[in-house]
């Protein structure tokens, strides 16, 4: 059977746990050789799975250049490594500010940059960056998280204007709370996740929190070509919250 | 004349020039007295004069807002001086452009710092003074670029979409007691637009390309942001908060 994403080569940033990991076994079985780069990966485990600190320039650009040698091309990038720190303004730290807007915002920037001229070089590609609702509004305590999320929509549409005559296209999906990732991972440090996946549930539209499978369709609808003419844009997964705000 | 910010203190960056010394010359004819914040030490002492020629009483304060030290530093100078802080006016920014593939981490890191984590910092520290007296206003210079996607502006477009994000958390955390909302110029003839356009090399071609997208078909000056600025300082806005206000002649309405 054929995949979609068959022959093509890709690669996850924050692809060892979470929605990262899951997005990587996606697009094998659509059919991509996909190398998972993430700081937790073990150094030297394996050639598809790096350690790679996505802040630091010579990293990012010796992962790439590694990816292209060993598989030949570049189509696709999906930038899901993140950080969130909650904290309230008085509270967020020098560090915990600068590690968020590094690791979130810095890292995709340093990740499109030296991913980009190599898509360009296998005749285009697709890159996917994972944003958040927060990135459209603002919630109390996630004055870091909210600033990064925000400023990485603007990244996307200026690497889809700058690229979209290369045909590289640039995206982001926008999830809110999941049963995975970052949220969950809050829920189950607050010592009531039941809780607060109920209360974040019961104020979503439909009624429950988004799922992997969820964010995993809509990433791979970006990243294959069903989504040829979309860019610069970004696709909500949030259950409908997105209906309620003020445009 | 209705003075709207009689007895208010305010702190204003990137104050030497352009926006930010319209926007303190404004608050001293309303009554403010000025925390006159920059780089450029001579632009800060006029700067001074004239909102002392507008009864106002100016403090200069030399701060490079890419340093946090600096910025921790003019928060503390303005209240020790003024005893008191009602409004935070964030205008300081740096333009760099450059294609995202042509950034280098060095620029990123520079624009990153001055137009997104400086606000930060300046907001964290100043919060609790513009809380203790109830109705503080914290006012951020984005830019039309923040809201738009753009070319050639690979890590400013990034920093004043961030700094909006920012804006709108602040005011979800900040309230009741602080406001915080944006502004957001677009074409605004400033001494640094000229020169940018002086250094083209079809400058006239580039001016009127612009000038046909704009429907009220001119640049913005200094003192139409000024105007924005005083509403959002004073109780004019008081039911306004985490919103963004464009001075951008009406380009919104067209893209």
């Amino acid at each position: 059977m054929s995949g979609l994403l068959d022959g093509r080569v890709a690669v996850v940033t924050g692809g060892a746990s979470g929605l990262g990991a899951a997005l990587v076994d996606r697009f094998t079985g659509e059919g991509a050789r996909v190398v998972s780069a993430d700081i937790d990966h073990p150094a030297g485990d394996s050639p598809d799975a790096r350690a790679v600190d996505v802040t630091r320039e010579a990293d990012v650009a010796e992962l790439f250049d590694d990816v292209v040698s060993r598989h030949g091309r570049l189509d696709v990038l999906v930038c899901s490594a993140a950080v969130e720190v909650r904290a309230p303004l008085a509270e967020t730290t020098d560090d915990d500010w600068q590690r968020v807007l590094d690791v979130n915002l810095k890292g995709p920037f340093l990740s499109l940059k030296h991913a980009i001229p190599r898509m360009v070089a296998s005749g285009g590609g697709s890159c996917v960056l994972m944003g958040s609702t927060l990135g459209a509004l603002g919630a109390p305590q996630y004055s870091a998280y909210c600033a990064s999320k925000g400023a990485l929509v603007n990244l996307a549409k200026q690497a889809a204007i700058e690229h979209a005559p290369d045909g590289v296209r640039v995206n982001v999906v926008s999830p809110t709370a999941c049963e995975a990732g970052l949220f969950l991972k809050m829920a189950e440090a607050s010592g009531d996740p039941e809780g607060i996946k109920q209360f974040v549930a019961a104020r979503t539209p439909m009624g429950r929190l988004g799922t992997i499978d969820d964010v995993c369709e809509a990433v791979l609808y970006l990243a294959a070509d069903g989504s040829s003419y979309v860019s610069g844009t970004v696709i909500p997964l949030d259950g409908g919250l997105a209906a309620r705000r003020i445009s | 004349m209705v003075r709207l910010l009689e007895g208010k203190v305010a702190l204003v960056t990137g104050a030497a020039s352009g926006q930010g010394r319209a926007a303190s010359v404004l608050f001293a004819e309303h009554g403010a007295n000025i925390a006159v914040t920059d780089l450029n030490d001579e632009g800060s002492a006029e700067t001074v004069e004239m909102v002392e020629g507008a009864g106002g009483k100016g403090l200069p304060i030399h701060a490079d807002v890419s340093r946090r030290d600096d910025v921790d530093a003019m928060v503390a100078a303005a209240v020790e001086r003024f005893g008191r802080l009602d409004v935070l006016y964030n205008n300081a920014a740096v333009q760099m452009s450059g294609r995202l593939v042509d950034t280098t981490e060095e620029q990123w890191d520079l624009t990153i710092a001055t137009n997104l984590s400086a606000i930060f910092w300046a907001c964290r520290a100043a919060a609790p003074h513009l809380a203790a007296e109830g109705g503080g206003s914290i006012i951020n210079t984005a830019s039309v670029l923040g809201l738009i996607g753009s070319e050639g502006y690979a890590a400013y477009g990034p920093a004043k979409a961030g700094l909006v994000a920012l804006t709108r958390q602040l005011a979800t955390e900040l309230a009741p007691a602080v406001r915080a909302n944006v502004i957001a110029p677009g074409s605004i003839d400033t001494p640094r637009f000229q020169k940018v356009v002086e250094e083209m090399d079809d400058g006239e071609g580039f001016l009127s390309g612009l000038l046909q997208n704009i429907p009220l078909r001119r640049l913005g000056t200094a003192a139409d942001v000024a105007g924005i600025a005083l509403f959002l300082a004073s109780d004019l806005s008081a039911y306004t908060s985490g919103t963004i206000v464009p001075a951008d002649g009406g380009l919104a309405a067209l893209r």
